[in-house]
C-alpha cells in the first residue's frame, strides 16, 4: 500500500498527490472546454493548453 | 513479501476484469472522441479529428440543452427522494399496524425494469385510455397532454422516477438507520434534546457515510437515465425531455456518429464524476470546521 500524506496548500481542502493530479486533470478539461465555447475564435487554443499544463504543475506542487 | 504475493494473486481476476470491463472500454471511447467516425458518411473509415468533436459539443445548443434539463431532472429527482426516503425510513423505525406488509408493497417499484415502469406510466398517460388523464380533467379540469405540454411532460417524467426509485434510497437509509447505535440518542434525550435536535446534531451526522453513498449512487442513476424516458415520451414533446442519455443514443444508434457520441458520453462522465466529487468535498469539508 502506497501512503499519499494529505497536506494543506493554498487550496481550500486538505489533499494528497492524488486529490492534486485530480483537480489539475478536471480544471484542464474545463478550461480547454470553455475556452473552445467562449475565447477560441480571438484566442487559438494551445494557450489554454500552455495555461492548463502550468496551474496544473503549480497546484500538484503548492496546492 | 510472500503475503503482498498472495494479495496480488488474490486481487488478480477483479483486476482483469476491471481492466477489460472498466478500463478499456474508456480509453476506446477516449480515443474515438479524437476521430471523425460515421459508418453512413462517404468516407466511413474513422478519420483524426483532433478536439473538433470537442469544439462541435460545446457549440451544440441541443446537446447544452439536454445538459441543462438532464441537470434540472437530477436536482428535483435526487432532492425529493432522499427527502421522501429519509422520512419513510424514519418512519419503519417505528412500529405501526401493517408495517411488513407496507414495506414489501413500498419495495415493489423496485422490482420493476425501467422499461416496464415507462411502459406502464405511458399506459395511464395515454389521452383516452389512461386513469391520469381522465382524473385530472374530471376532478380538476386539467388538460393533461404529454405530448403537446412541456411542463407536465417534465413533471411526469420526475414523478415517474420519484415513484420508481424513492424506495432504494428508503432501504439503504433504513440499513444506516438501523445500524446507528442508539445510546448517544438515549443520552442526548436524558440531557433534554428535543427530536429536531436529535435529527440535526446526532442522526443527520452519523447519517453522513450511508447518505453520501445514497446520494451518489441516486446522481450518477439520474444522470444516465434512458429506458423509462423514452418510454414515456420518447424525448418530446419536441426535445423538451430529451436527457444526455437519450440524446447521444440519437446521434451514435441512428445516425451512427460515433466520434462525436463519444465525445457527449466523456462529457457526461466528466460532469457525474466533478458533480459528484464536489458534493463529496462540500459534505466532508464540514468534519474539518472547528467545535
Amino acid at each position: 500500500m502506497i501512503a499519499m500524506p494529505d497536506r494543506r496548500g493554498f487550496l481550500p481542502i486538505r489533499t494528497n498527490a492524488f486529490d492534486r493530479v485530480f483537480i489539475s486533470v478536471v480544471l484542464f478539461v474545463a478550461i480547454h472546454l470553455l475556452w473552445m465555447r467562449f475565447l477560441e475564435p480571438t484566442l487559438p487554443l494551445w494557450i489554454a493548453t500552455v495555461l492548463s499544463v502550468i496551474l496544473g504543475a503549480v497546484i500538484v506542487r503548492r496546492g | 513479501m510472500r503475503s503482498s504475493t498472495t494479495g496480488w494473486l488474490l486481487l488478480l481476476p477483479t483486476i482483469v476484469i476491471l481492466v477489460f470491463t472498466g478500463v478499456m472500454p474508456f480509453i476506446y471511447v477516449l480515443l474515438t472522441s479524437f476521430f471523425d467516425w460515421n459508418l453512413f458518411a462517404v468516407n466511413p473509415e474513422p478519420q483524426w479529428a483532433a478536439a473538433n468533436n470537442f469544439r462541435r459539443l460545446v457549440h451544440d445548443a441541443e446537446f447544452l440543452k439536454s445538459i441543462w434539463l438532464t441537470l434540472k431532472f437530477t436536482l428535483y429527482v435526487l432532492v425529493s427522494q432522499v427527502a421522501i426516503g429519509f422520512a419513510l425510513a424514519r418512519l419503519m423505525m417505528r412500529d405501526f399496524p401493517f408495517k411488513k406488509f407496507f414495506r414489501a408493497v413500498h419495495t415493489l417499484p423496485l422490482m420493476i425494469a425501467p422499461i416496464a415502469v415507462g411502459a406502464t406510466w405511458r399506459l395511464m398517460t395515454v389521452p383516452g385510455l389512461g386513469p391520469i388523464p381522465y382524473y385530472l380533467k374530471n376532478w380538476f379540469g386539467i388538460d393533461y397532454r404529454l405530448s403537446m405540454f412541456p411542463d407536465q411532460a417534465f413533471a411526469s417524467v420526475v414523478l415517474m422516477d420519484i415513484w420508481h426509485w424513492t424506495p432504494f434510497v428508503t432501504l439503504t437509509l433504513l440499513a444506516g438507520l438501523s445500524n446507528l447505535p442508539q445510546e448517544p440518542v438515549e443520552q442526548a434525550r436524558i440531557d433534554g434534546a428535543n427530536e429536531v435536535q436529535i435529527f440535526w446534531d446526532i442522526i443527520l451526522p452519523a447519517m453522513k457515510p450511508v447518505l453520501l453513498t445514497t446520494i451518489f449512487i441516486r446522481i450518477m442513476d439520474a444522470l444516465r437515465v434512458v429506458d423509462e424516458v423514452w418510454m414515456l415520451t420518447q424525448g418530446g414533446p419536441g426535445a423538451e425531455t430529451r436527457f444526455i442519455g437519450l440524446h447521444i443514443w440519437k446521434i451514435v444508434f441512428p445516425k451512427t456518429d460515433y466520434g462525436y457520441g463519444s465525445a457527449m458520453s466523456l462529457l457526461t462522465l466528466y460532469l457525474t464524476i466533478v458533480i459528484c466529487w464536489l458534493l463529496y468535498v462540500a459534505m466532508t469539508a464540514r468534519k474539518e470546521r472547528p467545535l
